[in-house]
């Protein structure tokens, strides 16, 4: 469905996307020039897209596990992770894009307001690769668009006025784009309203909801890896080594964890990358645990014994005789795990140690719209609202999982 | 007996001053790697060389750092972490003067916590409605899920601001000073309501599961069914019999929940601007008052530490089984 609504956009990125590796061919140094992290993430999700409807109708029968038992919680997690991969297909603004304030600011949710287009002023004879940056400003917006204007109402009688709260200003018809002879006049609907900068909440609602996801998968899988390193050495080798393993994770455990992510933020300063460090070193001790008992159990089972006699290697065995095994106590623990890293994570943000200003994200966006709280709650409604559902899928669904895995405690 | 317990104390305490050690161990280590010169926090790079160099001398910067880390050590034993750059005073009497607020506060919500999931489960039992266990339980894992900051800022929105019934922030009134004694705590109390909401609601939640869950386990057992058979009334039953030994399990889990306690009550302290340790530590990572954080983290640390030995000593109180556990 999305695919028909969002056809003009997907067909805009893949132009460009043709356009751009002509121009990789015949001028590569500008071509490098042009490329940033928007540019990137549009090419790839829409191959990602593209690919994968061929991939649901290949594996149709592997995806059947959907449909016998799709309700709400494991409906809403496929719906996020949906928006985590398709962001720019599913909103192509930018997150931070704010203009006209004195229009646009602290408008309630379904609210719509004009917006007039004017003409680009495109200079003649341009070089190719100046062509296709303005062809690509065209399709992935900037964060400020000269040639947009938010009104309140307009008037169109030989010239436009335009009226924005107690301003009046007026500007010639010819300056106007115009479509079959006719002046530009839209509506800008804002589906959650907008913020203190006029910006549109839904996009940067969706646009937070990719970074509370890929911090939590980033975060998650570290946490994997160090706990299941340390859980098999642990519990493998025995001994000393599980003596002061073991001394370490209590520690970790008697540390108030988010004081402790508070002090290393402070101190090595915030970014996307050393939040996912932090949270990711903070939450890998009930892995190690569950890691640790279940490889004291399968040490003692024959397969494991014949394995080490065959002489594997430690790799091998933990991949091949140990991963298979614990997979599932592994991978209830995971999810919860993501629900309390998402949640650490919109808690450091709310507090202002998040990662920063740069991308909009459920904490921050919390913490400014409480300023506000007197005249704007749909600030703090709908990022709140998103977080609580997320939370709750994701717990509910371990807690299905946990069922699943483990039918003795189903009672 | 008696020196039994002696050596059981001794092993437990042995063991919380090795955790203790291992945190000033790892927060010398965190501090050490953080980057830049130490020296930049004192005087500006501008002011040339011999300064800084000064001040790496005196503050004896410029010795092994396995000296540095002994030195350390010494400090915080001898309780002398530094100076407050902001308050100009020994960090520990900083965190002290806001530590106490904390400590009351969570101390509040922690029996809060306790006291009613306790009672919902027990009514959950005494009920017996198969419908409305089922719709507690959802709505447990609903309550669990909301993150501190939206319920608090959601209870502001609906009691402080639409219906003006609860104060937004901070700890007493304007004209609290004219008071009497029993209205200042009063008053103090009607301050406290929406922070001790926000920050007990997911804990209640946490609590009851696992209440909830140990009791039904316990209901299960052969001596109740057989106390239920001989005619004992059930109210005996859940009091002298479930209780006690549904409860056990929890002393465990509460001394590790109180880590939770902290970090959610330094979100509550911030959310309503609460004169709390937690607000003090981001106050001071926000102006970047280095010495104070380091103090508040060892604070936090050292209080968990100590709750998780007192749960282990009432532990041993409780369950004497565990005493021969540990012994062999």
């Amino acid at each position: 469905m999305i695919v028909i609504i969002r056809f003009n956009l997907v067909a805009g990125y893949l132009t460009l996307f043709f356009n751009y590796i002509g121009l990789l061919v015949r001028d590569t140094k500008a071509a490098a020039a042009i490329v940033n992290f928007s540019f990137i993430d549009a090419v790839l999700s829409v191959i990602m897209f593209l690919l994968i409807i061929p991939l649901i109708v290949l594996f149709k029968k592997k995806w059947t596990f959907l449909k016998n038992k799709l309700n709400f919680s494991f409906a809403f997690l496929i719906a996020l992770c949906f928006i985590f991969l398709f962001t720019p297909i599913i909103s192509n603004e930018n997150p931070e894009f704010s203009k006209n304030l004195s229009v646009t600011k602290l408008l309630p949710p379904l609210s719509t307001v004009k917006l007039i287009q004017l003409k680009s002023n495109e200079s003649g004879s341009i070089s190719e690769s100046e062509k296709f940056r303005q062809r690509m400003d065209k399709i992935i917006k900037l964060s400020y668009n000269d040639n947009i204007i938010f009104t309140d109402s307009v008037k169109l009688a030989g010239t436009v006025k335009y009226y924005q709260k107690h301003d009046v200003k007026e500007i010639i018809l010819e300056e106007i784009l115009t479509e079959d002879g006719l002046p530009v006049v839209k509506e800008k609907f804002f589906l959650l309203g907008t913020d203190e900068f006029g910006r549109d909440l839904f996009v940067r609602l969706i646009f937070g909801t990719r970074i509370s996801i890929a911090i939590g998968f980033g975060a998650v899988i570290l946490s994997l890896f160090i706990g299941i390193i340390l859980g098999f050495t642990a519990g493998y080798r025995g001994g000393l080594p599980d003596i002061i393993l073991n001394r370490f994770t209590e520690t970790f455990l008697a540390f108030p964890v988010i004081y402790l992510v508070v002090l290393i933020l402070a101190l090595f300063g915030s970014s996307i990358f050393s939040v996912i460090i932090v949270l990711g070193i903070s939450g890998w001790m009930s892995l190690f645990k569950i890691v640790k008992s279940e490889v004291l159990s399968i040490k003692q089972k024959d397969f494991f014994s014949t394995a080490e006699l065959v002489g594997l290697r430690k790799s091998q065995l933990l991949l091949k005789e140990i991963l298979p095994v614990i997979v599932a106590p592994v991978l209830v623990n995971m999810v919860f795990l993501f629900s309390n890293i998402v949640l650490a994570e919109a808690a450091l943000s709310y507090l202002g140690l998040g990662i920063g200003n740069s991308y909009p994200s459920w904490g921050s966006m919390i913490s400014s719209g409480q300023q506000y709280i007197n005249r704007a709650w749909w600030l703090v409604a709908f990022p709140g609202l998103g977080l609580i559902l997320t939370l709750f899928s994701v717990n509910s669904s371990g807690r299905m999982l946990g069922k699943i895995f483990n039918p003795r405690l189903n009672t | 007996m008696n020196s039994r317990i002696l050596k059981i104390l001794l092993k437990r305490l042995s063991s919380s001053l090795l955790t203790l050690f291992l945190l000033v161990s790892i927060l010398f280590i965190i501090i050490r790697l953080s980057p830049g010169d130490p020296t930049d926090k004192y005087v500006s790079a501008k002011l040339g060389n011999e300064l800084s160099e000064k001040i790496a001398e005196k503050f004896s910067l410029n010795q092994p750092v396995v000296d540095q880390y002994f030195s350390f050590l010494l400090n915080v034993i001898k309780g002398d972490l530094g100076i407050s750059y902001n308050y100009r005073l020994p960090v520990f009497k900083v965190v002290w003067e806001y530590f106490s607020f904390t400590l009351v506060f969570a101390s509040i919500s922690f029996v809060l916590q306790i006291t009613l999931s306790i009672a919902i489960s027990l009514w959950i039992i005494k009920k017996q409605n198969k419908k409305l266990e089922k719709l507690i339980s959802n709505s447990s894992l609903f309550v669990y899920s909301i993150p501190s900051f939206v319920l608090g800022v959601a209870l502001i929105y609906l009691f402080s601001v639409s219906l003006n019934l609860f104060p937004i922030s901070g700890l007493k009134s304007l004209d609290y000073e004219n008071l009497s004694f029993f209205s200042k705590i009063l008053n103090r109390l009607y301050h406290l309501v929406l922070p001790l909401v926000t920050l007990s609601a997911a804990g209640i939640a946490m609590f009851y599961k696992y209440i909830k869950e140990s009791m039904d386990e316990v209901l299960h057992q052969a001596f109740i069914i057989n106390l239920q058979a001989s005619g004992v009334s059930e109210k005996v039953i859940l009091r002298k019999h479930v209780m006690p030994n549904a409860l056990r399990p929890l002393i465990s889990v509460a001394g590790v929940e109180l880590g939770l306690l902290m970090s959610g009550a330094l979100i509550t302290e911030v959310i309503f601007s609460l004169p709390g340790m937690g607000r003090l530590a981001i106050e001071s990572v926000l102006s970047r008052d280095y010495p104070l954080i380091i103090a508040c983290v060892f604070t936090a640390g050292a209080v968990i530490i100590l709750a998780n030995f007192f749960a282990d000593i009432i532990k041993l109180k409780v369950d004497k089984r565990l005493i021969k556990g540990i012994l062999n």
